[in-house]
């Protein structure tokens, strides 16, 4: 299933006639990292939300490959600012996942918990983890079923600087296994260190997209210079 | 006197008194029987609620907030009429019999677990929505998924209803008739063998009554404390 290239075409969004998102076009082929930057309130986590099929927009205005998102939901996953994890242990937050997504084999999940290293949690009831574990079981529970697509929405933003390398490194290495990573981030120097390709928006529009390199390289508005010196 | 009282009480208790005994049973059964039907329909329909928001599911919600409050002897009087030979449901020929008690105590405890069950489910729903809606779920599916990750809460309205209809007079009174034997019950007895004078067994029941809602709520402390 190809999922590439995805195509927005004209994206609106607005909420009670306040508009959200304004005019979008886009079209992604690389599999690689795309940032989506911007200050806050700038649609962010909305078109991230928009392009998972969390939020509804008309039919053929978003096309991944030949398909529509309803068509390859199965294929991706999301990972929340704050992870939503359910009142259970680790082990049974991923048995819970894997199951949902028809996967019945229990070794599954134990190569999981292997991968993201959270053996030591996995009889711990996730309400009693700490941010950056939660974090890890979020992704854990993100990668089930290896989706094609995973969205990150500011994954690191509430994180140390010990917990925000490891998930970059996880992220990276998911990457680098063929899944296409849409990821929000404040984070100037991560953006740097993991970014490959950055869409920055400005009040609902798309003010820049092209290649991180280009970004940190070119000249820019007021806007964006500051985002970069500050953020 | 008083101690006289409570002496003879004490004693239809320990010696499980034959009549105190039978008079507990059938609570206990029309009570439980109750409380069986009225959660196993209203827990997934209070649960099934929160999907599909719409006027008329917004029109529930606001009839059974309202008849949670409702007064018992109101319910009571209302399906005396349907029920009693001239009723719509005269047919069934269930008036005076533990079976329409426990039509009574269902109606009366359906409304606070629909309403209870829709507020916990509601806010269950807003936590953990963008999962189940990033998992690509049938609503059936993320409704199991929140009834179960709301048991806790769930076994607290559960008993929340159990505690009501328990301590619930009027209608059973008037449904039931209070017949010796047949559908007399706790809170029923209680009013009559004190109207009577006979105030030991009326004594001693209370205590019964004080008891299973002393466990009631040191159970929902518990589980709120689990949950």
């Amino acid at each position: 299933m190809n999922i590439l290239p995805l195509k927005i075409n004209n994206l609106n969004y607005s909420i009670n006639g306040n508009k959200i998102l304004r005019n979008i076009d886009i079209s992604c082929n690389e599999k690689n990292i795309t940032i989506i930057a911007g200050n806050n309130g700038s649609g962010k986590s909305t078109l991230l939300k928009i392009l998972h099929g969390l939020i509804k927009v008309p039919k053929n205005t978003i096309k991944w490959g030949n398909f529509s998102i309803s068509k390859i939901k199965k294929n991706q996953s999301m990972v929340f600012q704050e992870p939503i994890l359910l009142n259970r242990t680790t082990y049974e937050n991923l048995t819970y996942v894997s199951r949902k997504k028809n996967i019945n084999d229990k070794s599954y999940v134990d190569k999981i918990i292997k991968r993201l290293n959270i053996k030591d949690i996995s009889n711990i009831n996730t309400k009693y983890i700490s941010g950056g574990e939660r974090q890890k079981v979020a992704i854990a529970m993100s990668i089930i079923g290896n989706p094609k697509i995973i969205f990150f929405d500011e994954p690191t933003s509430q994180l140390d600087p010990s917990y925000k390398n490891e998930i970059e490194n996880i992220i990276s290495n998911l990457s680098n296994s063929e899944t296409k990573i849409f990821m929000t981030s404040h984070d100037i120097s991560q953006i740097k260190r993991i970014g490959k390709e950055i869409i920055f928006l400005d009040q609902g529009e798309i003010i820049y997209h092209n290649t991180v390199e280009k970004f940190f390289s070119e000249k820019h508005c007021d806007l964006i210079k500051n985002y970069i010196n500050y953020g | 006197m008083l101690i006289n009282i409570l002496e003879t009480a004490f004693n239809l208790i320990f010696t499980l008194n034959e009549n105190l005994i039978e008079i507990i049973s059938l609570s206990l059964k029309v009570t439980l029987s109750a409380l069986i039907i009225s959660v196993s329909i209203s827990i997934p329909f209070g649960a099934f609620l929160v999907f599909y928001k719409n006027k008329l599911q917004s029109f529930i919600v606001l009839v059974s907030n309202t008849l949670m409050g409702m007064p018992p002897v109101v319910l009571g009087l209302i399906i005396y009429t349907l029920v009693s030979k001239k009723g719509i449901f005269g047919f069934l020929d269930i008036l005076y019999t533990p079976s329409a008690m426990i039509l009574a105590q269902t109606l009366l405890i359906s409304p606070i677990v629909i309403s209870l069950t829709y507020e916990e489910i509601f806010k269950k729903n807003k936590q953990y929505s963008l999962l189940l809606n990033s998992l690509n779920l049938s609503n059936f599916s993320k409704l199991k998924t929140l009834i179960y990750e709301s048991r806790y809460a769930l076994l607290t309205v559960t008993l929340t209803g159990f505690g009501r209809a328990s301590a619930e007079v009027g209608a059973v009174m008037i449904v039931g008739g209070n017949i010796n034997h047949f559908t007399r019950v706790m809170t029923t007895a209680i009013a009559h063998e004190t109207s009577k004078g006979s105030i030991e067994l009326a004594v001693a029941l209370g205590f019964i009554l004080l008891l299973i809602s002393f466990i009631i709520t040191l159970l929902i402390k518990s589980l709120r404390k689990i949950s």
